[in-house]
């Protein structure tokens, strides 16, 4: 077990070198120019050259690159924004728990929908409820997620005189009133991820309720009740938790989304501001932070894979 | 394509034996019925048969196709004609689904709209299919180092969330059409690289692989003759399940306004965010975007799925 993880966390390395060698090369190969238009537009400095000289632009890629990298592992220094400089780790870090909170409320949802409707679906199946819960699957994948946040945005106002919170209160103050902001874009955006999550809870369960221990509850006299939820539900629920684990990305890319729609101050609506001023470090270092994540969560899931069933160890 | 038919056993009916498991899976699951049709015309029989979801989406699909081709023929206005005294009107005879903030008539708009889908759909698609294939069969037939540094690369791109990175680039570039089309492929051929490879890897062992190594073939001959026509069914089933994706995501990235630039009417760009101010005025601007991507959205994925089931079974889920 142990030279597994070793081997793992050994594998990880590698491919997040290559992850900020791609962001690096990404933000100093494309054409778009942030001096110029810092100098131009908002005489950040009395000229270009001076400017780029103070960003450290001026000096060869690889110096550039040594640097930005060299601070991350050596003093966990992820660099200034170009055009606040304030530490852009602060922010992060400041910033944070609005978009784990968005996350973590979205998979609440998203789950707790996907799985009822797919039990439902599952238990009656080829019923009048099935179709129902598997046109509404269909519906949930077919709605655009920023096409419904628009929606509810604009809609209730009109017809409602309902409006969206637009001051964000952190949970630290007022958890009540922070919930209030947070559950309409978590409802939004979770009700169109529950499609994929009822599929796969369908699926799954069918093929579980067919197994031959399901046959031996039932011949037990045990009820359906006992059967599904306490019998059925836990195995097939693996596919179910991986498809979260695989989605976990696209939470955090839609979240730049109904981030920047619902005015919530978290990394996602700090990552898209840094975009539009074109501010390379924040850019860069958001991408990076946020790949390093991802790889961390895979490298959990698959040691978690490798605790549950010791087969995969020995492969 | 007379080199395809044969070496992958679908076209000719029943193979006597099934050359590969993909060329087994799709005579199982598509020849049964017919051993005379050929198999690309069996699927729309069988889809027509079986899947009435997948007909109702490819209804959709050809839709689309048909406003996108016949655009400048059946709207009356152009995309971009601007009419300032006719702005934010609902509904009327003339503009059956309303006009925008500046006059411009929104149905032609939608319909303009679906060819700018399509074209960056399609292209997209079409790019990363090709990048896809050479990557995916490459690295499965070369296998050793070649492929482990290949795919350590192809790790590291997956770990960034797809929409991120694709900002980030396009934020750079700027936006264009062709800018975005370029982008999601590359994105779209770096990720369904890895399905083709696991295809690729499995029917690399296959015997008949072996002999036709044995009796002398190249690289090219293998790799172009015998194991991509293989792929083929697969890259199919990848292509039109990633089509609704590429569009949702062209939309997204149009209205953050990374996208196709203005004066393009997008149902991305229609939506966008920087719009949205417009729309407490005129809510028929929100609906008819969202409703516009969501039947196309609904269409493909039903395509797709009719598609995939009757093509290859073995990708099934999701």
């Amino acid at each position: 077990m142990k030279r597994y993880v070793l081997r793992r966390v050994a594998l990880a390395i590698p491919t997040l070198f290559l992850v900020s060698v791609i962001v690096f090369a990404m933000m100093r190969l494309m054409p778009g120019d942030v001096a110029t238009r810092m100098v131009e537009g908002h005489a950040y400095a009395p000229t270009l050259a001076a400017l780029r000289h103070d960003l450290g632009l001026d000096r060869p890629a690889y110096v550039q690159y040594g640097e930005w990298i060299g601070g991350i592992v050596l003093r966990g220094d992820f660099g200034n924004s170009y055009w606040t400089r304030q530490p852009i780790l602060d922010e992060f870090v400041r910033r944070f728990p609005v978009t784990l909170e968005l996350a973590a409320l979205t998979i609440f949802v998203s789950v707790v929908i996907g799985i009822f409707v797919g039990i439902v679906s599952a238990v009656r199946q080829d019923t009048a409820s099935d179709y129902i819960g598997r046109i509404l699957a269909i519906l949930a994948l077919s709605v655009p997620y920023f096409g419904l946040a628009v929606l509810v945005v604009v809609l209730p106002s009109i017809y409602f005189k309902w409006t969206p919170v637009w001051t964000y209160i952190p949970i630290t103050r007022d958890p009540l009133e922070n919930l209030k902001i947070m559950i309409v874009p978590a409802l939004v955006f979770g009700v169109t991820r529950a499609g994929p999550i009822m599929r796969i809870m369908r699926s799954s369960l069918l093929d579980v309720l067919r197994q031959e221990y399901i046959r031996t509850a039932w011949s037990k006299g045990l009820s359906e009740r006992t059967i599904v939820l306490r019998h059925a539900l836990k195995n097939a629920m693996i596919p179910v938790i991986s498809l979260i684990g695989l989605q976990t990305p696209l939470y955090i890319g839609g979240s730049v989304i109904i981030e920047a729609i619902f005015r919530l101050p978290g990394v996602g609506l700090f990552f898209f501001e840094a975009l539009t001023k074109l501010d390379y470090p924040v850019v860069q270092s958001v991408n990076l932070i946020i790949a390093a994540m991802v790889v961390g969560l895979n490298l959990l899931i698959d040691l978690s894979y490798a605790v549950l069933d010791p087969r995969i160890r020995y492969r | 394509m007379r080199f395809w038919t044969r070496a992958s056993g679908i076209g000719r009916g029943a193979p006597a034996l099934p050359t590969s498991s993909v060329g087994a899976a799709v005579a199982v699951a598509v020849a049964r019925p017919s051993r005379t049709r050929p198999w690309y015309v069996d699927v729309w029989v069988q889809m027509l048969r079986r899947k009435p979801l997948g007909t109702i989406g490819g209804a959709i699909v050809v839709a689309m196709l048909a406003a996108a081709v016949l655009a400048d023929l059946v709207t009356p206005y152009g995309f971009a004609q601007t009419s300032l005294p006719e702005r934010f009107i609902a509904v009327n005879g003339a503009h059956w689904l309303g006009t925008d903030q500046l006059g411009r008539d929104l149905l032609t708009r939608l319909i303009y709209g679906a060819r700018i889908s399509l074209y960056v759909g399609f292209g997209a698609v079409l790019l990363g299919c090709v990048l896809a294939t050479t990557i995916g069969v490459l690295s499965a037939y070369f296998g050793g180092r070649f492929d482990l540094w290949l795919q350590r690369g192809v790790d590291a791109w997956m770990a960034f969330p797809p929409l991120l990175l694709l900002m980030s680039i396009m934020s750079l570039l700027g936006p264009s059409v062709w800018n975005i089309t370029a982008v999601l492929g590359v994105a779209f051929g770096i990720q369904n690289s890895r399905i083709v490879r696991g295809v690729a890897l499995s029917i690399k062992e296959y015997t008949y692989v072996e002999s036709a190594r044995a009796l002398g073939s190249g690289h090219v001959r293998i790799t172009m003759g015998h194991i991509l026509p293989n792929v083929l069914p697969t890259i199919i089933v990848v292509a039109t399940t990633g089509l609704s994706t590429v569009i949702l995501t062209e939309a997204s990235l149009s209205f953050l306004g990374l996208g196709v630039p203005p004066p393009y009417p997008t149902w991305g760009g229609m939506l966008s965010l920087a719009g949205l101010d417009h729309m407490y005025q005129a809510p028929w601007l929100a609906i008819w975007p969202a409703v516009a991507l969501s039947l196309a959205v609904f269409g493909f994925n039903m395509l797709g799925d009719a598609l995939r089931d009757l093509l290859d079974p073995r990708l099934k889920g999701g």
